[in-house]
C-alpha cells in the first residue's frame, strides 16, 4: 500500500510528452527517481556544504559513483559535498535540459563559468575555436586574452554566411561557437545550416577530431529558440538573464548530450565554478515557471518598441529579429519559434542614432543614454538583460569595452550602438520615456 | 550534553533524504498528500515546517525545555501567552517590562476584559499580596528592560505553584546561556529571538518554551490558529545564529563588564546600572540566579541634554531600537522603546529622560570605550 501511494505521488504513469512546454516549465521532468521531495510542493532550499555519510564504505561508493554514469547509471546520487552536487542544482538541471530539448544540463556559477567549461572540455593545446565575428565582450576576452596562453587558437569570421566555414575550418578546429541573435548587434546565424555543414565535415573526421557546434542561447531563452532542435551540439546559457528573469541571481548552464555530463561534472568539481544552491532554487522556483509568461509580454513590447524606433526620424537603423526586410529575417522566422509555433523574435533591440559621422552618432547616443539614466522611469542604464526592468546600455563602453575603438567595426560594433533589453513594464510607458528622451537630441 | 554542543546539534540531525549536514530551508506552503487522509505528518506550511521544527527543538533544548513553539515576533509569542486566559482573568506583571509588552497588555488586551496588576516583582511579597481569586498568570521579566531590576525566579515560581498560577519569564536579556528559568521552576519561558538568540539584527522572531504537555498543546493550537509563524528562511537564519550564542554571550558580557566598570569611574555618569557591578542593589541575587550578567547597561546622565549629546555624538554605537546584536546599539528608552509607557509611570520606575540604554556588542572593547570618550569630550 505504502509503495503504491509513493508511486502515485511520483505520478509515475503519466505520459509527459502530451503536455505543453508552458506546463513543463512548471513541472520540469516531473518524474525523478533521484529524490523523494515530491510531497514538498515547492522544493526545500538546500543549504548544506557537506553531507553525512553512513559509513566509509558509502563514502567510497559516493566518490566512485560521482561523474560515472556509464557504470552506475542515473540512480539517486550519494551526496557528498556541495561542489560535487546537491539536490537544488540537480533539480534545476533536469528542468533546463528538458526545456532546451537536451539530454542533460550541468549548471555553473555564471554564464562565463558555463562557457569556459564547455570550451574547456572540448579543447586542448593546439586546437582551434572558430566563431562568429560578434560575441559578448567577456566571451571575446576569454578567447582572445586567455586561450592564447594555453595555445588554443581563435579565428573569428562572418558566420552570417555559413559557407565561410569552409574557408576558416582547419584540421585543428574543434569548436564552432556563436550567438544567434548575436550580442549586441542581433545578427542572425542559421543554426540548421551551420550544423549541417559541420555534420558533413565530421564525416571525414575521427571521433577525437570531431567539430562541435556550441551556441550561446541567452538572448533567445528556450522560449524563443531551442538550438538542439536545429542540430546544435551544445547550448550555453547565462541563467542570470531571461531564464532567471528577476535580476536576483547569477548562474550559467551547459546543455547537451548525455555522454558529456560526467566530464562537465568533473570539470566543475575541479575548476569550481559551482552554482550556489540558493540561486539554483530561485531560478527553479521563480525563473523557469514564469519564463513563458514573461517572454510573451516582453516580445509583444519589443515588437512595438522596435517599430517605434524604426520609424523615428532620429534613428539611423534598428536591428530587431522581428523587423521584416532586415538581413537574417527569414532565418529568424525559421528558427526563433515559441512553444506554440509562433514567431518569437525575442526581447533585445539594437539601434544607432543618426549622425554625420560615427563620432557624432556616438555623441548623440551618449547624450540620449545619460538623459535616460537620469530622467526615464522605465529604463535603467545598466548591463545585463532579461530583467523585470528595461535595461539600456552602450556596448562599446560597457559590455564590449574589451574591444578597442579601432577594432569595433571588425567585431560588428558601432561606436554609438545602443542595446535595449525590454522588461516587464507597460509598453506605453517605455514608449513614452523613449519619445521624451529622443527629444533631447 | 553541554550548552555549546546542544547549540550546534540539538534539533539538527542530518537531513534524512540527502544526509545534508546543515538543515535545508523547507520553502513550501503546502505538502502533497499520498491519498485522502494519508500524509507524511506535514499538511500545510502554517501548521508544519521542518526548518521551524529544527529551530524549536534547538532553542527548547538550550532552555532545558521539552517544547519550543516559534512565532513571528516576541510580541506574537506574548500574545500566545494571553491565549491561555479569557475575559475576566487577572494577570500580575512586572511593573518595568518592555514597552511593547505594556502596550499589548494594558492598551490593547485590557479592552478585551483582561485585568492586569503592574507591580514591583523584585519583592516576592508584592506578588503574593496582588493575587486575587481570578489570577491566572504571573508574568515577569528579569532583568527588566531597561532598569535591569531582578526578580527571584525561584521565589515567584514557588508562589505560583502554591497558588496554582502559571509563571511566565521573559528571558530575552539573559538568554539560556546565562539563565534557565524552567530549571528555577518557571512554567513558560518567552523570548524575543530577534535579540541575542538571533544576534545579528537581521531577523524578527519569538519563541515560547515549556515542559508542560498541556501548555504546549494550547500554544501549538494557538500558533496554528492565530498564524503568527516565522518564515522558514528566518528560522534557518536563527538556527545558524544559535550555534554561536555561547561565544557571543561570553564576549557581550566581557565587553559590558569593562564598559560598566569604566563608566562607574566617570563623573558625568550619575548612575550606572549593570547587574554585574557590586553596586547593583540585587548583585547577590544576580550571582545566584544567573551564570553571567549579560550585555545590557543603563546609564542615567542626570540631564537630558547630556544624554542627548552623547547619543548624537557616539559613532561606533548606533542609535537604534532593539538590542542583542553583534553590533553595539544605544537607545533612549523614554522616547523610543518605552514611549508607550505614561510619563508618570516611567518616572516612578526611575526611567528618566536622561536614561540611556547601551546594548554592548562584540566589537573590540577598547574601541567602544574610546567611542564613549570622544562623545563625552564634545559635551
Amino acid at each position: 500500500m505504502a509503495e503504491k501511494t509513493k508511486e502515485q505521488i511520483k505520478i509515475g504513469g503519466i505520459d509527459e510528452t502530451k503536455y505543453s512546454m508552458d506546463t513543463h516549465l512548471i513541472y520540469g521532468k516531473s518524474v525523478s527517481d533521484k529524490w523523494d521531495y515530491s510531497h514538498h510542493v515547492t522544493a526545500p532550499i538546500s543549504s548544506s556544504t557537506t553531507f553525512r555519510l553512513d559509513s566509509v564504505e558509502r563514502g567510497a561508493q559516493g566518490f566512485m559513483q560521482f561523474a560515472n554514469t556509464e557504470e552506475f547509471g542515473d540512480k539517486a546520487p550519494i551526496f557528498i559535498y556541495d561542489r560535487l552536487g546537491e539536490p537544488n542544482k540537480d533539480m534545476l538541471e533536469e528542468n533546463l535540459a528538458y526545456v532546451e530539448k537536451g539530454e542533460m544540463a550541468v549548471s555553473f556559477a555564471s554564464g562565463m563559468g558555463a562557457i569556459a567549461a564547455v570550451l574547456g572540455i572540448l579543447t586542448k593545446p593546439g586546437d582551434e575555436i572558430i566563431s562568429h565575428n560578434t560575441l559578448y565582450g567577456c566571451t571575446l576576452s576569454l578567447l582572445s586574452n586567455w586561450y592564447p596562453r594555453y595555445n588554443i587558437k581563435w579565428s573569428p569570421f562572418d558566420l552570417t554566411d555559413p559557407a565561410n566555414i569552409y574557408n576558416f575550418v582547419t584540421p585543428n578546429t574543434k569548436v564552432i561557437y556563436f550567438e544567434s541573435p548575436a550580442n549586441p548587434n542581433l545578427e542572425i546565424i542559421d543554426i540548421e545550416v551551420v550544423s549541417k555543414i559541420v555534420k558533413e565535415l565530421n564525416k571525414d573526421r575521427s571521433e577525437a577530431d570531431k567539430i562541435y557546434v556550441v551556441i550561446d542561447n541567452t538572448f533567445s531563452t528556450p522560449f524563443c529558440q531551442r538550438p538542439i532542435e536545429h542540430g546544435a551540439d551544445f547550448v550555453v546559457h547565462s541563467l542570470t538573464k531571461g531564464i532567471g528573469g528577476f535580476g536576483t541571481d547569477m548562474g550559467g548552464a551547459v546543455i547537451g548530450r548525455k555522454k558529456f555530463q560526467d566530464v562537465l561534472h568533473l570539470y566543475r568539481k575541479d575548476f569550481g565554478a559551482v552554482l550556489n544552491p540558493k540561486s539554483a532554487w530561485s531560478i527553479l522556483t521563480y525563473g523557469l515557471p514564469s519564463l513563458a509568461l514573461r517572454q510573451r509580454h516582453q516580445i509583444k513590447t519589443a515588437v512595438r518598441v522596435a517599430e517605434f524606433l524604426n520609424s523615428h526620424p532620429k534613428i539611423e537603423f534598428v536591428n530587431y529579429p522581428g523587423l521584416p526586410n532586415r538581413k537574417g529575417y527569414e532565418t529568424a522566422k525559421k528558427q526563433m519559434i515559441d512553444f506554440n509555433g509562433n514567431f518569437a523574435p525575442g526581447s533585445m533591440i539594437y539601434f544607432v542614432l543618426k549622425g554625420a559621422t560615427p563620432a557624432e552618432s556616438k555623441e548623440y547616443g551618449i547624450k540620449f543614454m545619460d538623459y535616460v539614466a537620469n530622467r526615464a522611469y522605465t529604463m535603467t542604464l545598466a548591463v545585463s538583460l532579461g530583467h523585470t526592468r528595461t535595461l539600456i546600455e552602450h556596448p562599446a563602453s560597457m559590455t564590449h569595452s574589451v574591444v578597442p575603438p579601432e577594432k569595433l567595426a571588425e567585431r560588428g560594433l558601432d561606436a554609438g550602438g545602443i542595446r535595449l533589453a525590454i522588461g516587464l513594464e507597460n509598453p506605453d510607458d517605455i514608449l513614452l520615456d523613449l519619445d521624451e528622451s529622443l527629444k533631447v537630441i | 550534553m553541554g550548552f555549546q554542543t546542544d547549540a550546534i546539534h540539538a534539533g539538527q540531525n542530518p537531513d534524512p533524504v540527502t544526509g545534508a549536514v546543515s538543515t535545508p530551508i523547507y520553502m513550501t506552503s503546502t505538502y502533497a498528500q499520498d491519498e485522502l487522509g494519508v500524509h507524511k505528518g506535514y499538511e500545510y506550511g502554517r501548521t508544519h515546517n521542518l526548518t521551524r521544527q529544527s529551530l524549536e527543538k534547538n532553542i527548547a533544548t538550550l532552555e532545558k525545555g521539552k517544547y519550543g513553539i516559534a512565532f513571528s515576533s516576541g510580541l506574537s509569542a506574548e500574545n500566545a501567552v494571553l491565549g491561555l486566559v479569557k475575559a475576566g482573568d487577572h494577570l500580575i506583571v512586572s511593573n518595568n517590562v518592555y514597552g511593547g509588552t505594556y502596550r499589548l497588555f494594558e492598551l490593547i488586551m485590557k479592552d478585551y476584559g483582561l485585568d492586569f496588576s503592574w507591580i514591583d516583582t523584585s519583592n516576592p511579597k508584592n506578588v503574593e499580596n496582588a493575587i486575587k481569586e481570578n489570577t491566572k498568570i504571573v508574568y515577569i521579566e528579569t532583568p527588566t528592560n531597561p532598569m535591569l531590576n531582578l526578580t527571584d525566579i525561584r521565589a515567584i515560581s514557588k508562589i505560583c505553584k502554591d497558588n496554582n498560577l502559571i509563571c511566565v519569564v521573559d528571558n530575552t536579556f539573559m538568554t539560556p546561556y546565562f539563565q534557565n528559568p524552567l530549571v528555577a521552576g518557571a512554567d513558560v519561558v518567552i523570548h524575543s529571538t530577534t535579540k541575542y538568540l538571533n544576534g545579528h539584527c537581521d531577523v524578527v522572531g519569538g519563541m515560547l518554551i515549556t515542559n508542560d504537555d498541556k501548555l504546549h498543546e494550547r500554544f501549538r493550537y494557538l500558533q496554528n490558529a492565530v498564524g503568527a509563524i516565522p518564515s522558514p528562511f528566518d528560522c534557518w537564519l536563527t538556527l545558524r545564529a544559535t550555534k554561536t550564542l555561547a561565544v557571543r554571550m561570553k564576549q557581550h558580557q566581557e565587553n559590558a563588564m569593562k564598559i560598566a566598570e569604566y563608566l562607574q569611574t566617570q563623573s558625568y555618569a550619575k548612575k550606572v546600572i549593570y547587574p554585574g557591578l557590586p553596586s547593583h542593589p540585587q548583585y547577590e541575587l544576580a550571582k545566584k540566579q544567573m551564570s553571567g550578567f549579560g550585555g545590557m547597561i543603563s546609564v542615567d546622565f542626570g540631564e537630558f541634554e547630556t544624554a542627548k549629546k552623547i547619543m548624537n555624538n557616539i559613532k561606533v554605537f548606533t542609535l537604534a531600537e532593539s538590542l542583542g546584536g553583534v553590533e553595539s546599539l544605544v537607545c533612549h528608552p523614554a522616547s523610543m522603546t518605552h514611549a508607550s509607557v505614561p510619563k508618570e509611570e516611567r518616572e516612578k520606575l526611575g526611567l528618566t529622560e536622561s536614561l540611556v540604554r547601551f546594548s554592548v556588542g562584540i566589537e573590540d572593547v577598547e574601541d567602544l570605550i574610546a567611542d564613549i570618550e570622544q562623545a563625552v569630550k564634545k559635551l
